[in-house]
């Protein structure tokens, strides 16, 4: 028997510690074992009295549900589907709006630049507005706002239903056997929508290893600033070359494949990290499946729409006009007679080639570093930046602005595609590594396999094509 | 003129750099030799506590064998632990004082207990634990090998299965058995895992086999020993086998009529939780119990990933996924209602 | 300022000018804190979006609000800070979301925590109720998703349940704002005092019950002023670490000697320190 402390002026925290200590060995070793007993006894009888089951209805309906897109032969498929599905929605439904959007905002463009012309402003400071900050924030919203304004909500749906953790459910078994945990599959989902946002929610993996895991290779999901050049690259070019009737589902089918590969590098890298760097025991996996829920539809709308939508539109703005301001100065200053991105451009060139890519391509991706969103805007900005000034609202004359006029060929589109799901991560999300993980180190080696693989890959398939005699 | 300032400066900044009260080199040195005296001493306590429980005598050469020090260096060590009252010479050998006894055994937990931190809580795999724990036992305090103790519920046992002294120096009872004395075709539970040699460990581990597991003995030849945990068989040397210890089940196990782990519950069969498998510790038996997987919750397996792995459990009104190690780890017993 | 349209139906003894206003992120200066806690998924940001007029993510997956978010709403001339704190099973304290939520609800000091557990999942969301209660009198549990019980047939007494755990437990609808007036009614009067909680404390073990009985009133000799000695008792025989530091470091005792006001400088510290 323990005998409290004698009662004394000098009782201390310090004597309450020691009398704690002293108790507690007569309570055994699982004695949180017995705390979270009682407490679950106690809720169990509260629960019983105050709940009562009328019928028999408690689980059928989610249960039914569950079944069939658990099913060993309809789960994936269904999973696949329903992705399909909402790529195809924002493909078709984004299409016409972007056009319209972009025609509509080149005519400002030009209406303005004209006015300017005729107030007698110097050229280069209606170019500088007009022609770079203002033609950049053009391209972004015209590349990026409708098809984000479609995939959030449709994203949101699926969310708010409770399918995700299901999807996880399904898929476990490839990250179990990429020495990965389970719920990583819910932190690539919200990497769809930012990767920032996908290593966030890495916060539901408890084990920091396998956190780890889950944040360095966030980057193979395709995020939503990197959508639209994989939508455009997709329909310039996989979709040409269906009927016109099939282009919408064969591009939906190729941005399908490509988040696909990217599942796959996922899973590569999460197996080579497990059994090197990051190597450990499997931690708990518990997973809960919620029961399904009606969305919340209006909800859904506002948030996506007028919260992520315009967050993400904001940013990508934020970034664009510098980066159009700097692409229209690069394009504008001449040395020796030849414009700096030019000479940038023909610098890179050789590289580009090595890889499948070209000069401007990678000046391209090297400006757009701060954020993915505009890299297919500046793209075109320097494509187009020599003054030659193509009306590029639709996707035909993209096309032959590409293939015609700069050489283009369906090598430079896959590894493009290639190349954008695999390269490093924008500027906000290495931020976010290096504060979540609390150390640079981590933020740079997530540099270092993404870009490391991107160049790996573009250059393998660069020398199978041309060995093979395609390139 | 501007030669002798700079000079100056040069020797100066040369003075900081060894004389600096916190970064100098004069300091880092004599810190780095405090550490490894300290190292020295806590690993020459241990190996003094380990001949002491095996009641083997220890000599000043056996003793730098160990330690991998020259003969001078160990003397050295041995008369500055004699000079402490740690150490006394008994004839030739060498005898641990009362005070090195409490003292090993403070190091002793603190290993122990680092290897089980290292196991459970920052999962790191097995057969690393044991160089990282012995490593980093030399640089903790007092304190915070008690923090870390309080952190973990008090354990008795590290991950190897053996017993984790107290503040005290006591050491929890138990009763082991070796393998190799174990009867065939009798189930036991595996308590304690030897991590001496470094080959025969990697060697278990390799194998499959870990703590708490129940096996029994298909086959003991001079050649090799066969175990069976009812799934998979294993392999082991004999004297690989020698470096396992098991104890008889518990009553309730034994006894339990069909009493299973949850992995093996056929599909809608409904069970009721026995109890959490003793190896399922740490973080992982904390997050069972948040989850409500409590001894005599009712349970049922509610859905198949197209794998097989993991399944989904109705518990508690809550669909809750678990993979097949995880479920290995729940006991239950299968009431005759089934659930659909 | 926009306010809600409230079901009357749903709270046939509102005073007239029981009024809510939503004040967004404008939460400066303000009278009182509460705190959101809760299972996960159970619809805490739905609730703390509906009060604050904010937009917290809310999403059908366990985890999904993995930061802490505030906000501010005016009640009957009262303005509030809401806390809208991580989903947790437990607050044993298993992993950091936990560990933030446990800490907000012991050393923010809010002036009332509401509870909002899944009425279709009680029993393991009374479970978390059970702990909040054992850290605080001043608890709310709101029983949400009333809609989903009802549609799958289950019928929930939230008398019984109010008596059993001797705090009240309101039934609501957060979607859909049904039962909020009556929450917030009931949460004014627990702050103010008219309702006097007495919750449910777990009895466990005879040798449990004997440790916490012998342990307690040595807390309660060292620290006369603080409100909840058994807990303190349990975390100390549990050899919970964040517990013994701040009993060393004489957190508890300043905590304990505080009044319970909500704008005390340290919550306000608490606050900014938890915000990611
Ligand atoms: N049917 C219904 N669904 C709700 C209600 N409250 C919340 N939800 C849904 O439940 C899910 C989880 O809600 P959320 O607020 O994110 O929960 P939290 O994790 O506790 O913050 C969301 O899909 C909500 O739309 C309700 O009262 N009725
Ligand atoms: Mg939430």
């Amino acid at each position: 028997m323990t005998t409290p402390p004698q009662a004394s002026e000098t009782f201390s925290a310090y004597d309450l510690l020691a009398y704690a200590d002293k108790l507690r060995p007569q309570l055994g070793e699982n004695f949180r074992d017995t705390i979270v007993n009682s407490l679950y006894s106690e809720a169990e009888a509260i629960a019983r009295r105050a709940v009562h089951q009328k019928g028999d209805r408690r689980y059928d309906l989610d249960q039914r549900i569950d079944r069939i897109v658990t099913s060993p032969i309809f789960g994936l498929p269904i999973m696949l589907l329903l992705l399909a599905a909402v790529f195809w929605l924002t493909i078709v439904a984004a299409n016409v709006p972007s056009q319209l959007l972009a025609t509509a905002l080149f005519w400002v463009e030009a209406q303005a630049a004209a006015l300017f012309d005729g107030l007698g402003i110097p050229w280069w400071i209606t170019g500088f507005i007009w022609h770079g900050v203002f033609r950049g924030l053009a391209w972004v919203v015209s590349v990026m706002l409708p098809p984000m304004a479609i995939f959030f909500p449709a994203f949101t749906i699926l969310e708010d239903l409770g399918y995700l953790p299901r999807v996880a459910f399904n898929l476990d078994f490839l990250f179990k056997k990429a020495g990965a945990h389970g719920k990583q599959a819910l932190t690539m989902a919200m990497g769809f929508g930012c990767n920032a946002a996908g290593v966030i929610a890495t916060r539901v993996i408890d084990s920091p290893r396998e956190r780890l895991i889950a944040i360095l290779t966030n980057n193979f999901v395709p995020c939503n600033g990197r959508f639209p050049t994989l939508i455009m690259l997709a329909t310039v070019f996989v979709a040409a070359a269906f009927p016109p009737a099939f282009a919408s589902f064969a591009a939906a089918g190729a941005v399908l494949v490509v988040v696909l590969i990217g599942i796959f590098f996922t899973l590569v890298v999460s197996w080579a990290l497990s059994r090197t760097v990051l190597k450990g025991q499997a931690s708990a996996f518990t997973l809960e499946l919620p029961p399904y829920r009606v969305p919340n539809i209006p909800r859904i709308l506002y948030t996506s729409l007028i919260d992520r939508t315009l967050f993400v539109l904001l940013r990508a703005l934020g970034t664009a006009a510098p980066a159009g301001a700097i692409i229209w100065l690069l394009a504008n200053i001449n040395v020796d007679g030849v414009s700096l991105a030019n000479h940038v451009a023909s610098f890179l060139n050789p590289f580009g080639l090595l890889l499948g890519l070209d000069g401007v391509i990678l000046l391209a991706y090297i400006i757009a570093i701060p954020a993915n969103e505009i890299v297919v805007p500046t793209m075109l900005m320097v494509y187009m930046g020599t003054g030659m000034m193509t009306d590029v609202g639709s996707y035909d004359s993209l096309r032959t602005l590409l293939v015609d006029g700069n050489g283009w060929t369906m090598l430079t589109a896959i590894n493009l595609m290639l190349f954008s799901l695999l390269h490093n991560p924008c500027g906000t999300t290495i931020l976010t590594i290096r504060k979540e993980t609390n150390s640079w180190k981590w933020a740079g080696f997530s540099v270092v396999i993404t870009l490391g693989l991107a160049f790996l890959v573009t250059f393998l398939t660069a020398s199978l094509a041309r060995l093979l005699g395609w390139g | 003129m501007e030669n002798y300032a700079l000079w100056l400066i040069l020797a100066l900044l040369l003075l900081a750099a060894v004389f600096l009260p916190r970064w100098g080199l004069r300091s880092l040195v004599r810190r780095r030799l405090a550490a490894q005296q300290r190292e020295r001493v806590e690993d020459a306590l241990k190996t003094a506590l380990d001949q002491q429980w095996e009641n083997r005598p220890l000599s000043l050469r056996g003793l730098a064998d160990y330690l991998h020090l020259s003969e001078q260096a160990a003397q050295r060590l041995v008369e500055s632990m004699q000079a402490q009252g740690l150490l006394s010479l008994r004839g030739s050998d060498l005898a641990l004082t009362p005070e090195g006894e409490r003292t090993a055994l403070q190091v002793m937990r603190a290993h122990r207990l680092l290897e089980r931190y290292l196991a459970y809580e920052a999962r790191m795999p097995l057969e690393k634990i044991h160089r990282e724990a012995h490593r980093m036992e030399h640089t903790l305090t007092p304190a915070q090998v008690n923090e870390m103790e309080a952190a973990m519920g008090f354990p008795s046992r590290d991950p190897h299965g053996d017993p984790i002294p107290s503040l005290s120096g006591q050491l929890p009872a138990g009763t082991s058995t070796l393998l190799t004395e174990w009867k065939a075709n009798l189930p036991a539970r595996i308590i304690h895992l030897e991590d001496e040699p470094p080959l025969a460990y990697a060697q278990i581990l390799a194998e499959g086999l870990h703590l708490g597991q129940v096996v029994r003995i298909l086959e003991a030849t001079p050649e090799r020993y066969l175990l069976s945990d009812g799934e998979n068989e294993y392999r082991l040397a004999p004297a690989v086998a020698a470096n396992i210890s098991v104890e008889p089940l518990e009553e309730t196990i034994l006894t339990g009529e069909g009493i299973l782990p949850l992995n093996e519950l056929d599909h809608d069969q409904k069970a009721e939780i026995v109890s959490l498998d003793e190896a399922c510790q740490g973080f992982t038996r904390r997050r069972f119990l948040d989850l409500g997987l409590t001894p005599g919750t009712i349970i049922f397996p509610e859905l198949l990933n197209s794998f097989g792995d993991p399944r989904a459990y109705r518990v508690r009104g809550t669909l809750i996924a678990l993979r097949k190690e995880q479920a290995a780890q729940i006991w239950v017993r299968p009431t005759t209602e089934a659930s659909a | 300022m926009p306010t809600l349209k409230f079901n009357p139906d749903n709270c046939a003894n509102c005073p007239a000018n029981a009024q809510l206003a939503q004040m967004g992120v404008k939460i400066e200066a303000f009278d009182r804190v509460v705190a959101l806690a809760g299972n996960p998924n159970t619809g805490k940001s739905t609730v703390f979006n509906a009060l604050t007029g904010l937009n917290q993510h809310t999403g059908n997956w366990p985890g999904k609000t993995v930061t802490r978010a505030e906000g501010g709403f005016v009640f009957n001339h009262v303005s509030y800070k809401l806390v809208d704190l991580p989903g947790t099973y437990s607050l044993l304290s298993a992993s950091q979301d936990e560990e933030v939520a446990r800490n907000f609800i012991l050393f923010g000091q809010p002036d009332c925590t509401i509870v909002v557990t899944d009425a279709t999942a009680l029993e393991r969301n009374l479970n978390l109720a059970l702990q909040v209660m054992e850290i605080t009198d001043q608890v709310v549990v709101a029983v949400n998703l009333m809609d989903e019980a009802r549609r799958k047939g289950m019928e929930v007494d939230t008398r019984s349940l109010s008596r059993d755990l001797g705090v009240p437990a309101i039934p609501i609808v957060a979607r859909t704002g049904e039962g909020m007036q009556t929450l917030l009614m009931t949460m004014e009067q627990v702050i103010s005092g008219a309702i006097k909680t007495r919750p449910r404390r777990v009895q466990g073990t005879p040798e449990f019950q004997r440790a916490v009985d012998e342990l307690s009133p040595q807390i309660q000799r060292l620290l006369p002023q603080v409100a909840n000695p058994r807990w303190l008792a349990i975390r100390l025989l549990d050899g919970d670490s964040r517990v013994q530091e701040a009993l060393l470091s004489g957190e508890l005792i300043e905590l304990a000697g505080a009044q319970r006001r909500a704008d005390t400088q340290f919550s306000q510290k608490i606050a900014l320190g938890g915000r990611q």
